[in-house]
């Protein structure tokens, strides 16, 4: 599958611009982790991706063919999990799923809705009804509504919100072993979630793409811009944006990225967190 | 297909829904309101009571119920945000055409529910003169069809506004406009059809016919309507105009949608039941038209099939006339709006003819030009559905094989301008009927049997002197009785055989036409030998011509019989609804006027006392009527709003009415027949008040005003109203 997004603009009807001349080419199989801060644009690109918008400018090919022509392949081949999504909470696990595979034309329901629910570890729930979920469960039964029917091309918006560590743990591999024969687009605020699986990264900012690479590339254009210092050793240097602040016996020892890094910031090894904040404070400051 | 593979889950996860069921039994109960609270048929027969009532009632109730239902279950995607994950898959227009399929499916169901509880409580209150036919066509087309026009119209609403508050408001003021400015406009009554009465005794299928057209147009045009919104239903982001530019480049969606307003406009402009007639009624032109010059009228014959089947008729007319005048004549026919006239001859040539488009009482002007010959024999075919004037009145057109009227120019187009002959207008018709049929000509005529048809038909032939003429035929008893020094011929239709037999419908007519006859004198369209007594199917009144009386069949009804205030049982009351042969239709009475105590029914409830008298004893007719009718009247000037009628004015007003009409029951039926029998006291004794009445009844009749008054009543008595002041 291959999704190519050539100079996609999108401007909504209250002229807010959320995409500008986008471009991207999509590939499987590949986990693609889509960062972003809020409103930079990420759920617009996907509401693009998933034919809930159509694009004011540009085209979306999908495997060569416009969107606008392939609409109906494309949903047939695709499982999405929006950030904001219902359920029909009258119906059971069992029943939401063979309503949402009957929707997606699965020849054999019954073993596929059995294989979701196996895979997002609801087999007691499978038969209670919606309603009776808590909000981490009804977060699951949304997952499983995507896999369904081994879609070749998956969006999931923020899928680990409300699961608990050991959850986030399990459908992190779940995705990860997923993407490996298909294209799988994983938008999260969860850094360490893409880190730990993602095999590419794309950053949006203010609807325009700031990087896409490998989360190792976006690593690596951070070193030498990221340290560790005191805070009592701080002195008000322009361009230093700290990311995180920790209490030791010994005072406040903060973290900061900054394209040239004061003589009383000691380096440190940039994480995936850090690149993608540096990324972020440089565009800001720019 | 995929709309068929999803259609089965989306019923399933509908019908999972505890609303979903609660609306269902809601409409499942909803037709009791027809029995407690709303009753749009105004007629007293059973089937307008307990089967038309409840089924519009169901209808209407149930059409408002599915309604909201649609627009919750239509909202609630959306508002729970379903359709995020449900759009992603597929169309927003295939969930939409899915959740209506689903939500007609549940319609469907609840009307079958609906039928299947209400069978045995219909068989129950309606009692021998239910009929299946007439339960499943009541609620198919009375209560069944109302439901998936609610949910078209309630759905449109919510896919043009996307608003589920607006859409409520949007569609209760669609169902309060059909139950109050369009409720007497019968193309318009979506929800509640314009139906006053049902037939006990005879055939529904005209009135049935109707409801189903106005249904069928109404479906069209919603369906249509429906169809728009479904084009405007919101994708990629748009709104209402963006989405309906989206859709509509599939061609075949937006040409659907024109082919079902198209359908609708067509059926309401092309409707074949109701004409155009002028509803001015004091204008009467074809009256004015002047008669031909020189002509004159030799005969006429007609023969006429009737398509019980389709409701249609087709016949051929022949006319004679003698033209002396040397010149082509134009001669004006009336006839009947839905029928249309061909092959026009004269004397074997195709001579000139035009209908109007302007129509009078129930009739089109038909002019012909018939040639300067002196004997010139016309010739004309016709054929249609014969159609009505009165939209809120419909049914009198009945023609089926169980029964038909066809009132002259429904019978055979009839003859308006030219001057009949030495002998008037001397007619014969020939009708083709089914075998279970017999026709009876409206007046002194008999028709006979002039040959049996191997298509299992009978044609029947009757002559008759008149340029219109009434026939009536149908599924009849006839019962021959000698009362009254002439032969009574009574028709009842077969249906009504138990109900008759029960309430000894023989002997009260013998008892009655003897009894009157003596006491009153003969009827005065009663004057030859025969006379003929027809229950007709229920027409809102009875009429009657020189050897012909129509009995309406709303008061033979098994309720109407079981009626205490007008005799002590069935019989009893058979015997007042024949009393008002003399009184009522003999001698006929104005208006009523709610607040006095004189009509019709006073004289009737006295003479049925007499007669019950004379057949039961002094005792019998004293404890039955004279004793209830004293303990009424004491009750009614006990009344606290007889006392004090300044309170019943601030009363709201349905139960003023209510009231109102129950003290004006009792002053007509109690309170008038104590008076006539104090005056029959004062004026001393039975015998003169048989005398008065006797010659109150053979008065000379003022044509201008031809009613009997209470006025009348007490001059012939030489009393004044403080005399019979029963205080």
């Amino acid at each position: 599958m291959e999704l190519n997004i050539q100079n996609v603009s999108m401007t909504y009807p209250n002229g807010k611009q959320a995409l500008k001349g986008l471009g991207l080419d999509l590939r499987s199989p590949s986990l693609i982790g889509l960062l972003g801060p809020n409103g930079a644009g990420k759920s617009t690109l996907m509401k693009l991706l998933v034919a809930a918008l159509t694009p004011t400018a540009g085209t979306i090919l999908v495997d060569g063919q416009p969107l606008e022509k392939a609409e109906r392949q494309l949903k047939a081949r695709l499982g999405y999990l929006p950030q904001d999504f219902g359920l029909f909470d009258e119906l059971t696990v069992t029943q939401f799923l063979d309503y949402m595979a009957a929707l997606k034309g699965l020849k054999q329901p019954k073993a596929a809705i059995r294989a979701v629910i196996q895979a997002v570890n609801l087999e007691v729930k499978a038969r209670v009804p919606i309603r009776t979920l808590s909000g981490g469960q009804r977060q699951r039964v949304g997952i499983a509504q995507a896999l369904l029917g081994d879609p070749p091309f998956l969006i999931f918006d923020e899928p680990t919100v409300g699961l608990d560590p050991e959850e986030r743990i399990h459908f992190r591999n779940l995705f990860s072993r997923t993407a490996q024969d298909r294209l799988v687009l994983l938008s999260t605020h969860i850094i360490e979630d893409v880190q730990s699986v993602c095999d590419q990264i794309v950053v949006i900012h203010h609807g325009q793409i700031r990087f896409t690479g490998t989360p190792e590339q976006l690593i690596a254009s951070a070193a030498g811009h990221v340290g560790v210092f005191w805070e009592k050793d701080e002195t008000q240097e322009q361009g230093l944006h700290i990311t995180a602040r920790v209490n030791t016996s010994q005072g406040v020892r903060c973290r900061a990225v900054a394209d040239q890094l004061p003589p009383y910031v000691q380096a440190e090894e940039p994480t995936l967190e850090d690149a993608y904040l540096y990324l972020i404070s440089r565009e800001a400051a720019q | 297909m995929k709309t068929m593979r999803l259609f089965p889950l989306e019923l399933r996860r509908l019908l999972q829904s505890r609303l979903t069921w609660l609306i269902m039994a809601l409409t499942v109960l909803s037709p009791v309101l027809g029995l407690v609270l709303y009753k749009p048929a105004t007629s007293t027969t059973m089937l307008s009571m307990y089967l038309a009532n409840p089924a519009i009632a169901g209808g209407a109730a149930g059409a408002i119920l599915f309604g909201l239902l649609a627009i919750f279950e239509l909202d609630r995607a959306r508002r729970s945000r379903v359709d995020i994950l449900t759009d992603a898959v597929v169309s927003p227009l295939t969930t939409a055409l899915t959740r209506l399929l689903a939500l007609l499916t549940a319609a469907v169901l609840t009307a079958g529910l609906t039928m299947l509880v209400w069978l045995p409580i219909s068989a129950g209150l309606i009692g021998s003169v239910f009929t299946g036919v007439n339960f499943l066509l009541a609620y198919l087309l009375l209560m069944g069809l109302a439901l998936p026009l609610g949910i078209l119209a309630a759905a449109a609403a919510y896919q043009f506004t996307r608003r589920a508050d607006l859409s409520i408001v949007l569609f209760i003021a669609f169902c309060a406009l059909s139950l109050t400015v369009w409720s007497a406009e019968w193309q318009l009554c979506w929800l509640n059809p314009c139906v006053w009465a049902l037939s006990d005794d005879f055939s529904n299928f005209r009135v049935f016919r109707s409801v189903a057209w106005m249904r069928l147009t109404w479906l069209a045009a919603l369906a249509g309507v429906w169809t728009v919104s479904y084009l405007c239903i919101r994708q990629y982001g748009k709104g209402i105009f963006g989405s309906l530019a989206r859709s509509v480049r599939r061609i075949y969606r937006p040409a659907v949608a024109l082919a079902l307003l198209a359908c609708s406009g067509t059926a309401y402009a092309a409707q074949p039941f109701i004409d155009n007639s002028n509803p001015d009624l004091t204008v009467m032109s074809f009256y004015e038209i002047p008669y031909a010059e020189g002509v004159t009228f030799l005969s006429r014959s007609a023969q006429v099939f009737p398509d019980t089947d389709a409701g249609t008729v087709t016949g051929r007319a022949s006319y004679q006339f003698q033209n002396t005048s040397g010149q082509e004549q134009s001669i004006s026919f009336g006839i009947n709006p839905g029928y249309t006239i061909s092959n026009v001859q004269a004397n074997g040539t195709d001579v000139p003819f035009t209908v109007s488009d302007y129509q009078e009482y129930n009739e089109a002007l038909l002019e012909v030009t018939i040639p300067a010959e002196e004997e010139v024999e016309l010739t004309m075919e016709y054929s249609g559905f014969p159609q009505e004037s009165m939209p809120t009145m419909q049914g009198g057109k009945e023609l089926s094989s169980e029964y038909l009227c066809l009132e002259n120019s429904a019978l055979s187009p009839r003859v308006m301008n030219v001057m009949p002959g030495e002998a008037g207008y001397p007619t014969t018709i020939e009708i083709t009927l089914p075998a279970s049929m017999i026709a009876i000509p409206f007046s002194s005529s008999e028709a006979e049997v002039i040959s049996e048809n191997a298509d299992g038909t009978r044609t029947w032939r009757y002559e008759a002197n008149s340029a219109g003429g009434i026939l009536y035929a149908g599924d009849y008893i006839c019962e021959q009785i000698e009362a009254g020094g002439m032969t009574i011929e009574f028709y009842y239709g077969r249906k009504h055989q138990a109900v008759m037999a029960e309430a000894g419908a023989v002997d009260a007519v013998k008892a009655v036409v003897d009894y009157c006859t003596e006491h009153y004198g003969k009827l005065s369209y009663g004057t030859g030998d025969t006379l003929k007594l027809i229950q007709s199917r229920v027409a809102g009144g009875g009429y009657a011509v020189d050897g012909a009386s129509l009995l309406d069949e709303a008061d033979f009804t098994a309720a109407n019989l079981g009626d205490v205030q007008k005799g002590g049982g069935a019989g009893e009351v058979m015997i007042h609804e024949l009393v008002h042969q003399w009184w009522g239709l003999g001698n006929m009475f104005d208006t009523v006027d709610s607040t006095s105590p004189w009509s019709a029914e006073g004289l009737t409830v006295y003479t049925t006392y007499r007669i019950v008298k004379e057949l039961y004893g002094e005792d019998y007719a004293r404890e039955h009527y004279v004793d209830q009718w004293q303990q009424a009247v004491d009750d009614y000037y006990l009344n606290y709003y007889v006392r004090h009628p300044e309170y019943l004015e601030m009363l709201p007003e349905n139960e003023q009415l209510a009231i109102s009409n129950s003290l004006s029951q009792v002053r007509q039926y109690n309170e008038m027949p104590l008076k006539i029998l104090k005056a029959e006291q004062l004026v001393g004794g039975e015998e003169a008040m048989d005398q008065i009445l006797h010659d109150l009844f053979n008065r000379e009749l003022d044509p201008m005003y031809p009613y009997l008054t209470y006025q009348e009543f007490l001059d012939a008595c030489h009393l004044t109203e403080e005399d019979l002041n029963l205080g």
